[in-house]
């Protein structure tokens, strides 16, 4: 909201003295930060941020009090002509509770226009004047005092006027020339004809003055915020009045602003007074809110005398009342934010300035708790992945429903993941599964050059339940690519499936191989975070006792058919060998060339043995013997 | 003497000092030494043949100049056959020398999202104060993302326009900020709260709100959640709880200031400054010149909040604050765009990421 400098010193004169840089700390310290300020012909404007449940702080007054409160200085008065209320020119009715006021006049224009002081004030905060005197005075108003108030064209209302709530099928067309269909939470202002007003949003066309008007009728009303927020969101009408109204404007101010409206009508266009009168009443004052010694020191962090806060809350415009050990504090009409305790010891710190609230570090009362298991494997996975090489990636939870569909498990629909309200197509979908978002990483990584990509990402999908998606940390990794030939030792080759088995394996994972093909060279799996093992609950495991005297290895080339399975021909080698001697067997070569029979291959088989004694050659040559048949058995032979 | 020799043998002895150097290598000096001393067909060959042919007169003079012309060419051979093999010997162990400066192969070097990093770092911040990490769901319920927090029935963030919503799931929305850990979290330590000794912990995570992707906003972003529930929990905690932290995490020099503001969560409210990092609070384009940056949003817990989850707020007390990680990281690396962060180029992560 846009203050002007000169205007708020017109509402406390202390502030005058105060530097725009210094007047900007202040409010800033008050809960107010200053966005910026602008340099315009009039002097500076400060772009004030208010918080959502300051209605009160949206006018030049609003932010006087505050500056008044801390500075301890007096507000200026305000210089209001008095208007003697009348009979009602019109009659008006006030049919629902959330109008319980509504303060009214109706006068004859004159000749005359807006004072340049007050267009120029307008155009300091971004307003435009519109000459015609009753609009930029209401304008005015609102941003000077913070009361929205409105003039219709007194001609044009037909018959009584009335507050009530819109009936189905009523239309109005609002001063923006829009046509509204209206709701019956729609609170409107309506004469015999139908709907003339959104109350306390925006007036209708039909009504509105124009240079043709001769007589207004104003309206200074206090509409409850409820209706007031809920029509400004229901026809995305978002205005200075609604927003004002719809954070809760001050009820007392109805009718002084309606007589400062006057005032100035009377004053800039010669108007004069047909009638003044008032439907309805201010509603009472909020109940008091207590606040003890006790509360008010446990949030301040040290002893606050009680009568000091009620002397900061009374030049808040509070009415205080030390009763025994608790003040009983009854707020002002324009404060509907002071509702509990809690509020009133805020606005004493916030008085006193928050720098004055001590630093404490809380004692502990309890054992702290370890960090959970699931989100140590997390960091252990995310660490281990970086270490090899692999980047962690950061992607949105929403995808496309036709990515999902190419990955997602199949009994885990989309429908159940799918939003109601997303940003495209393309972010519609939960994802239930990690894949579609690396690929689309890695392809864009490669296309902007990269020779290799290395990606992973911990994260959840979304699995589909009657109850709604549930949530699964999923460990998606890819690679692709070119691998080495990036220095004089590292041959250079394409990225291969077993490339990635060996990482799947490095983090423990025991299972079938979970690897799919991503397409042009790129690889990749995914697997829920919790099946792969735990990082070990003993700090060191137990010892397992290991030889100490020399193993043998022997290598055995064998030619095993093209389709071989590596881990039937092991499984098969493993049951002619002692257990207790067989320290390892494995493929440690695969050589496929034309010189090698058609449909065959050549495994270098290694094995290697280790006793808890010094192995004789002759018993290892009949193990490897006896694998070597158990091998043969399969098909395979002897590599010559 | 020389009118004894064939014309064809003074032209190699004049030419073999020539032919002597231009030998490169030990195999072509094994050819120059056939060529003028083999035992066959080689120029000594031939003068040994002249020898003997010679009239018996001729010999002695003969002989002394074939000799004194062999001997010359030996060890001439000689002395190349030595040069050579230092050259080769040389060579090997030139070979053999490993060049540091050539490039080595260098393991592949991977890296940790920064944001991830920035979570981390602040998990490892709050850990010696007793602080553990608590998680929730993203897909949530609007009573834990709203209503446990005190925020009114017609708050606008609740809007479809602000809130995405789950189709088939009208009451399910995704968290638009961590603050739901707390509602989760406080409802389930709440039966043996005094048990524990009240309750501190983090809550980081990935939020999302209904914004257009641009260079300052993103529909997916991420949060830090701290919230502690202890008896007497005041101003003066949230606040050396922050200045501990944010020191640690920004350096001892580092200042913190609170500003009064609103969240409907927490009474009293504020924001919390920190003395900018970059600058060192002498003002810089960063912090616009004022030496502070907006960090995080804090305050005291609503009794609301704490009721909600059956505490009961006149003999429990404790704070909560929520902090931007996009926004920290963005103004920590000045990062001119938010979208770099989800779109994973391998050269910004291994920049901004590294490995711890």
């Amino acid at each position: 909201m846009w203050i002007e400098r000169k205007a708020l010193a017109q509402e406390i004169p202390a502030a005058a003295a105060l530097e725009t840089r210094q007047l900007s700390e202040l409010l800033a310290s008050l809960g107010f930060p200053v966005d910026g300020v602008a340099s315009r012909e009039g002097g500076d404007v400060l772009d004030v941020d208010i918080t959502a449940n300051r209605g009160d702080a949206m006018s030049h007054r609003g932010m006087a009090r505050e500056v008044a409160a801390r500075l301890q200085q007096p507000l200026a008065p305000i210089a209001m002509p008095t208007l003697a209320e009348g009979k009602p020119v019109v009659e008006v009715r006030l049919e629902s509770p959330a109008c319980p006021i509504y303060s009214t006049a109706v006068l004859e224009l004159g000749p005359g226009t807006t004072p340049a002081d007050i267009q120029s004030f307008l155009l300091a905060l971004e307003a435009t004047p519109k000459r015609l005197p009753a609009v930029d005075a209401s304008n005015e108003l609102l941003h000077r005092y913070g009361h929205p108030t409105h003039a219709f064209d007194a001609d044009r209302i037909r018959g009584a006027v009335s507050v009530r709530w819109a009936r189905a099928e009523e239309t109005l067309v609002t001063l923006d020339g829009v046509e509204r269909k209206l709701v019956e939470q729609d609170l409107v202002i309506a004469d015999e004809a139908g709907p003339i007003a959104l109350a306390g949003v925006m007036g209708g066309e039909s009504t509105k003055v124009t240079e043709a008007t001769t007589r207004v009728l104003l309206e200074s009303a206090w509409f409850d915020p409820k209706p007031v927020k809920a029509m400004a969101r229901r026809h995305s009408l978002h205005t200075d009045a609604s927003h004002r109204f719809g954070r809760g404007a001050d009820p007392h101010m109805a009718m002084v602003a309606r007589n400062l409206l006057a005032g100035r009508l009377q004053a800039w266009c010669q108007a004069t007074l047909v009638g003044a009168w008032t439907a309805g009443a201010a509603p009472a004052t909020a109940k008091p809110v207590p606040l003890t010694g006790t509360l008010l020191t446990r949030i301040a962090g040290e002893p606050l005398a009680l009568a000091e806060a009620a002397e900061a809350l009374r030049r808040l415009g509070c009415a205080t009342d030390l009763d025994g050990g608790t003040l009983q504090i009854t707020p002002p009409s324009w404060r509907h934010d002071l509702m509990i305790s809690e509020d009133l010891a805020e606005e004493v710190l916030r008085l006193q300035g928050y720098e004055h609230i001590p630093s404490v570090l809380p004692p502990l009362e309890g054992p702290p708790e370890p960090l959970s298991h699931a989100y140590l494997q997390r960091q252990r996975l995310a660490r281990r992945l970086a270490q090899l090489g692999f980047h962690q990636t950061v992607t949105y939870g929403f995808i496309s429903p036709e990515a999902d569909a190419a990955f997602a498990a199949p009994g885990n629909g989309a429908e159940g993941r799918t939003l109601v309200n997303p940003l495209g197509q393309e972010y519609s979908v939960m994802r239930g599964s990690l894949l579609p978002s690396l690929q689309a990483v890695a392809d864009q990584n490669l296309r902007q050059g990269a020779r290799e990509v290395r990606l992973f990402e911990l994260a959840p999908v979304y699995n589909c339940s009657p109850a709604g998606p549930v949530e699964q940390f999923l460990l998606g990794v890819v690679w692709g690519g070119t691998l080495g030939g990036e220095d004089y030792l590292s041959p250079a080759r394409a990225v291969r499936e077993a490339d990635l088995s060996g990482i799947a394996k490095d983090l423990g994972w025991e299972g079938l191989s979970p690897l799919r093909s991503l397409g042009q060279g790129l690889f990749g799996f995914e697997l829920p975070v919790e099946s792969l093992p735990r990082m070990g609950a003993r700090i060191i495991p137990a010892f397992s006792p290991f030889s100490r005297f020399p193993s043998v290895e022997r290598d055995l080339s064998l030619l095993v058919d093209l389709g071989q399975s590596h881990v039937a021909l092991t499984s098969a080698m493993r049951a002619a060998l002692p257990k207790g001697a067989l320290l390892d067997l494995r493929c440690v070569d695969v050589f496929r060339h034309k010189s090698l029979p058609e449909g065959r291959q050549a495994w270098l088989m290694r094995m290697r043995f280790q006793a808890e004694r010094t192995l004789v050659g002759e018993e290892v040559d009949g193990w490897v013997a006896a694998a070597l048949a158990a091998a043969e058995s399969l098909g395979a032979r002897l590599r010559a | 003497m020389d009118q004894l020799l064939p014309v064809e043998i003074v032209e190699a002895g004049r030419v073999f000092p020539q032919a002597l150097s231009a030998c490169a290598d030990l195999d072509g000096l094994l050819r120059l030494k056939g060529a003028y001393v083999g035992r066959e067909g080689s120029h000594a060959a031939t003068l040994m043949d002249l020898l003997k042919a010679a009239p018996k007169e001729q010999k002695r003079e003969l002989g002394a100049a074939i000799n004194a012309l062999k001997q010359q060419w030996e060890e001439g051979l000689k002395a190349r056959q030595l040069e050579l093999e230092a050259a080769k010997k040389q060579h090997a162990s030139r070979a053999d020398r490993w060049d540091p400066t050539l490039p080595p192969p260098v393991p592949a070097q991977g890296a940790l999202h920064p944001l991830n990093r920035l979570m981390d770092r602040l998990v490892d911040v709050f850990r010696p104060l007793g602080f553990h990490v608590e998680e929730g769901p993203e897909v949530e319920t609007e009573a834990h993302n709203f209503d446990g927090l005190n925020i009114p029935e017609d708050h606008p963030a609740k809007a479809s326009s602000d809130t995405f919503y789950l189709a088939a799931h009208p009451e399910l929305l995704l968290r638009t900020h961590t603050s739901p850990v707390q509602v989760r979290t406080l409802l389930r330590v709440a039966p043996d709260l005094v048990a524990r000794g009240g309750i501190r912990f983090l809550a980081p995570g990935r939020v999302y709100r209904k914004d257009e992707i641009d260079p300052t906003h993103s529909p997916m972003f991420h949060q830090v959640e701290g919230m502690l529930v202890g008896h007497g929990i005041g101003m003066q905690h949230l606040k050396g709880t922050l200045e501990y932290a944010l020191r640690a995490l920004f350096g001892p020099e580092t200042e913190i200031r609170l500003r009064p503001s609103y969240f409907p969560f927490v009474e009293p409210g504020c924001e919390v400054d920190v003395s900018c990092p970059l600058c060192g609070a002498k003002g810089c384009r960063v912090c616009k010149g004022s030496g502070w940056v907006e960090i995080l949003g804090a305050g005291l817990i609503h009794p609301n909040v704490l009721k909600y989850a059956g505490i009961d707020p006149t003999e429990w007390s404790g704070w909560a604050f929520g902090m931007g990680v996009e926004r920290m990281a963005m103004m920590l690396s000045q990062t001119p765009d938010l979208r770099l962060f989800f779109e994973n180029d391998q050269r910004f992560l291994r920049a901004m990421g590294g490995l711890d």
